[in-house]
């Protein structure tokens, strides 16, 4: 295998919950790939077993290469230091420690506080950190951004598409779109247990098909319409708000979002 | 080796940082040592010649049964132990430094009860204390093995604040410890003898080093041990 991991017919049940049902799908070397899915859609479980971290009831999963994981915060003790972690981690790895990447990360502005008084996005970069002591080759990332502000979204998100910059492979579980738009070259979506789509954010797009969404904004507050005929759409809508007296404040066009095609598909899913 | 020292050396510091063995393994022994010590040996100044031994049961019974559990459920009651796995560590290694870190902290407790006793309330010092010692260790291993299992087994804190009581309230109060054994009726004397601790208290007094104190903590240990060990592996297996 030339990939940096492949997945064959992976399935994983809790008692009768069929949480994954026969996963297949490969992650190229150096590619920041998501899974992405509503809470409790398996990516999770998913991301858990090609980790190690959960045993799965059938299929193969093989991973070529060293792997980081970034666990989700709650998984250190409440009073550890963040830099007491990062020696016992890198103790247990036989890795030096990275002062250069940890500066980067802004772990040494924390070391005094105990795990328990961090901020969720102090939480998120120490975990960052521990996942990459070692420099392993592909990096997983669970709800990286969940909880965060802003800010803290913004800063690592840039931490990310430098990882990605130094040809590290990077897979990471979200069910925040606008992130795997910005961060991913592929997704797969998981519905139910079984892949919905998988490909890039572009061929998603295509393949939900023509698609507009139109925001207005009135005094009545914020709408937004979606079509796939804009020109009779717009029109009778105009029209419509000019019989009622209804201001317009704002009007705005857009191909929509992936999250909107994404929700679009799962409603396709359940029709 | 030198992460696993590391691991012992950074657990002592976070049971001290995170109160919890702070105060089991230290400040309320030590607060029913000054008191109690006081009261026994006012009262019934022949306890001088067991008061050591007694405020040491105290003690570890303590610490292994109240204050070592809370840090076992914190780890592998949560994402915690995923630690382990992600970073290819065996998991049973935080139950290890935990027992360890936990067992120095008891010894530090006991040397302290040994050195202040005489001191304070004119207690006998046990006539050989290099087995006085080997007993002591003894006797701390089995309680922190069954702390563990305590802290293994039991799924949340506040049932562990019940089940842990069950075991510490019996093991002093029917040790011998406070008051002798033989005074207590036929059937409480019998469950005393359950808990380590009457055995334990016996190891420790003077010539009570023997295979007849000591044979039961030795089943009560690998008993502990397998129980640990069947649990860890369901953990793994999950």
């Amino acid at each position: 295998m030339n990939g940096a991991i492949q997945v064959r017919g992976l399935k994983k049940s809790y008692g009768s919950n069929i949480v994954l049902n026969g996963l297949d799908f490969e992650i190229e070397k150096g590619e920041t790939f998501a899974l992405l899915g509503v809470n409790g859609a398996g990516k999770t479980t998913a991301l858990e077993c090609i980790e190690g971290l959960r045993k799965y009831d059938s299929g193969t999963i093989t991973v070529n290469g060293k792997m980081g994981i970034q666990l989700q915060s709650s998984s250190l003790p409440a009073h550890i230091k963040p830099m007491e972690a990062v020696r016992l981690f890198s103790q247990w790895n036989k890795a030096k420690i990275d002062f250069t990447m940890l500066n980067a990360l802004g772990i040494k502005e924390i070391e005094k506080k105990q795990y328990i008084q961090l901020s969720t996005g102090q939480k998120r970069r120490l975990h960052l950190a521990l996942a990459l002591i070692g420099n392993p080759d592909i990096i997983f990332l669970d709800e990286p951004t969940a909880g965060l502000d802003v800010e803290g979204r913004v800063s690592l998100h840039e931490q990310i598409r430098k990882l990605k910059s130094q040809g590290k492979t990077i897979v990471l579980a979200s069910h925040d779109m606008a992130e795997v738009e910005n961060l991913c070259d592929r997704i797969v979506i998981l519905n139910n247990g079984n892949i919905a789509f998988c490909g890039t954010a572009t061929e998603l797009t295509d393949k939900i098909g023509e698609k507009y969404f139109i925001h207005i904004k009135t005094q009545q507050g914020n709408s937004t319409f979606e079509t796939d005929n804009i020109e009779d759409t717009l029109v009778s809508l105009l029209n419509d708000l000019k019989q009622k007296e209804i201001h317009i404040l704002d009007i705005k066009v857009d191909r929509g979002t992936l999250e909107q095609h994404f929700i679009e598909m799962a409603r396709r899913e359940t029709e | 080796m030198n992460g696993f020292l590391y691991g012992v050396a950074l657990q002592w510091k976070l049971d001290i940082r995170s109160k919890s063995l702070l105060v089991t393994c230290y400040i309320i022994p030590l607060i029913f040592f000054l008191l109690m010590g006081g009261i026994f040996t006012s009262v019934m100044p022949e306890m001088g010649s067991t008061l050591i031994q007694s405020m040491i049961v105290m003690s570890v019974s303590m610490g292994a049964f109240i204050g070592l559990p809370p840090s076992l459920i914190e780890t592998y009651g949560s994402d915690i132990k995923k630690v382990y796995k992600a970073n290819g560590v065996p998991i049973y290694l935080g139950l290890v430094t935990m027992f360890l870190s936990a067992f120095v902290h008891l010894m530090i407790t006991c040397i302290m009860i040994v050195l202040l006793a005489p001191i304070l309330f004119e207690a006998t010092l046990p006539t050989q204390l290099p087995f006085f010692f080997l007993a002591l260790a003894i006797y701390i291993i089995v309680s922190l093995s069954i702390g563990s299992v305590l802290g293994l087994t039991v799924k949340n804190q506040a049932k562990l604040t019940m089940i842990a009581q069950l075991v510490f309230l019996p093991s002093i109060m029917l040790s011998g410890i406070m008051f002798p054994i033989d005074l207590l009726p036929d059937f409480l004397e019998a469950i005393g003898r359950i808990f380590p601790a009457s055995w334990g208290y016996r190891l420790m007094l003077d010539n009570g080093f023997c295979f007849e104190n000591l044979w039961y903590l030795i089943f009560i240990f690998f008993a502990a041990v397998i129980v640990c060990g069947i649990v860890l592996k369901k953990q793994k297996a999950k």
